[in-house]
């Protein structure tokens, strides 16, 4: 008994399916010598599939707009209260010695240097990660990718950081250090 | 007693009565499996790994509360005081870094053995979507405990998007809800961990699983022609049904049993809750984000950023730009080659982000 999925070799044998060429109807056609009923039909349907076109894509505004507004979060959460801040004082921080502070909702960073007490933004510029002040070495470390910034300027000493870390200004009124918010 | 027992056989079931659902149950259990096709079940034990993500974090959704506040002791709770809540805490723990081993290597599999070409194009496609769509799920379900590690980990991981050119500052904010890491974040981790994802997963899934049994399994020895020849009509065959299944399920029970050991030997930990002001020292992330994070080391940032998105985007386009129709290995020098290097790269990468 001949199984169902032989192959039939008395069957034709088409093209190979991609290289079929299927033709296409005109886009317009409109039979000569008609009265004009063709191309009013033509044009219906060509107003339909504008009118559907034109549905689709509004009916897919209608219901982006809203769920991407709603994405959009309602405040940046960037904005600070500014001002100047009382962060700790010079017993704290003696020389050598560094610290994170908050500075508003951000961590800052305090060293107190041979140079004075300097500050800057304690958020590494490479990834976002909190530097520390690391006495062994001397350096403001960065403990995600191994930054090192230098605690006198804020500049990149070595590691992938692009840019160096942004100052904040710093005031020592007696032994209390005041940090201000730009 | 039945007088005719062929005519009790013909009767249809009670259940087959209501819902007639016979054909397409037994077309189900029909795909053409050619002898030479190896799976190493990589494909069937990902699918698996969902199924138990999905009942344990169902599960771990009834205690968990996403909150920044409440998220850091609601774990604790699950893991100390709940019946089961270390067990099902770290089943889940587990079957995702499982999970994301199996669709690499399932992935890899169907690479070396070229199950990307024709017909299967957009099967492969539809496979590099379900990769991207685990590792997001790596990636939002890695904060919700809310301690110093899911904490940094998303610091570092949004600001990788946020580093992306053009769109980088807008996909921050999105994915944020907000400029820094907060409740809002964690809000929208959770929303897309337990629903977005889970619906995308189970969808595209479907359609993967539609695609391959419409399609079949690869030959790896032969590549399948555009017209079928007889050498195809021809090739032997194994049953899907039993054969196929019952091999697939020891594998399942293999891997369940692993699933028990590596749960029972290393459950799940949880560091100190999340700080915000201070980046713990010498923080990584989870081992399959340790190549990004050395490479990120190593070259400057917009390279570190773009190498995985251009890597990504050329796995997707693959089958599009490989389109000789040889499967067989040695006769795919540069693309098994290729695919080698990039793979010892990575691994290198990530044993040197482990050390380091």
């Amino acid at each position: 008994m001949e199984s169902e999925l032989a192959p039939q070799p008395d069957a034709p044998e088409g093209p190979p399916a991609e290289e079929r060429v299927v033709v296409h109807p005109p886009e317009d056609p409109s039979p000569a010598g008609d009265d004009g009923q063709g191309s009013r039909t033509t044009g219906r349907r060509r107003f339909m599939r504008y009118l559907g076109g034109f549905a689709l894509v509004s009916t897919g505004a209608m219901i982006l707009t809203p769920i991407i507004g709603f994405l959009v979060p309602s405040k940046s959460g960037a904005a600070s209260g500014g001002g100047k801040q009382l962060v700790g004082t010079t017993a704290d921080i003696p020389p050598g010695a560094g610290k994170v502070v908050a500075l508003g909702s951000k961590p800052a960073i305090v060293v107190n240097t041979e140079q004075g007490v300097k500050a800057y933004s304690a958020i590494c510029t490479h990834l976002g990660c909190v530097v520390t002040y690391n006495d062994m070495i001397g350096a403001i470390q960065c403990p995600c990718h191994d930054g090192h910034f230098n605690p006198t300027t804020g500049a990149v000493v070595s590691g992938p950081p692009p840019s160096p870390l942004p100052a904040i200004t710093v005031s020592v009124e007696g032994d209390q250090i005041f940090l201000t918010e730009a | 007693m039945t007088a005719d027992p062929a005519a009790r056989q013909r009767r249809p079931s009670w259940i087959e009565q209501r819902t007639r659902m016979g054909p397409v149950i037994n077309a189900a259990m029909h795909v053409r499996v050619p002898m030479s096709a190896k799976t190493m079940y990589f494909g069937g034990i990902a699918m698996f790994l969902f199924v138990i993500q999905a009942v344990t974090g169902t599960l771990l959704s009834l205690y968990y509360k996403p909150t920044p506040e409440a998220a850091y002791k609601s774990v604790q709770l699950i893991t100390s005081d709940v019946n089961f809540g270390w067990l099902i805490r770290s089943i889940h723990h587990w079957a995702a870094n499982l999970m994301i081993l199996f669709v690499v290597l399932h992935l890899a599999r169907v690479f070396m053995q070229a199950a990307y070409k024709y017909p299967r194009e957009l099967t492969w496609v539809v496979g590099a979507l379900l990769f991207m769509v685990t590792l997001g799920f790596g990636f939002t379900g890695y904060l919700l405990p809310w301690d110093q590690r899911a904490y940094w980990a998303t610091v570092v991981g949004t600001e990788i998007a946020g580093s992306v050119p053009f769109v980088g500052e807008t996909l921050l904010l999105m994915l944020r809800g907000g400029a820094d890491v907060t409740g809002e974040t964690m809000g929208r981790f959770f929303g897309i961990h337990v629903l977005v994802l889970p619906l995308s997963l189970a969808g595209l899934l479907g359609l993967h699983m539609i695609l391959v049994h419409q399609l079949g399994l690869a030959n790896p020895k032969r590549p399948e022609p555009r017209v079928p020849t007889k050498e195809f009509e021809e090739e032997p065959l194994r049953p899907f049904f039993p054969h196929y299944i019952v091999d697939e399920l020891v594998a399942w029970y293999v891997l369940l049993a692993v699933l028990v050991v590596l749960v029972s030997v290393f459950p799940a930990g949880l560091e100190e809750q999340a700080n915000p002001l201070q980046t713990p020292a010498h923080i990584k992330p989870e081992w399959y984000y340790l190549g990004v994070y050395e490479l990120l080391k190593l070259v400057p940032r917009i390279i570190g950023i773009l190498t995985p998105i251009v890597g990504i985007g050329l796995l997707v386009m693959w089958p599009f730009l490989d389109r000789r129709p040889e499967v067989r290995m040695r006769r795919r020098k540069l693309a098994v080659g290729g695919f080698s290097l990039i793979g010892i790269a990575l691994v290198a990468l990530t044993v040197w982000g482990y050390v380091s």
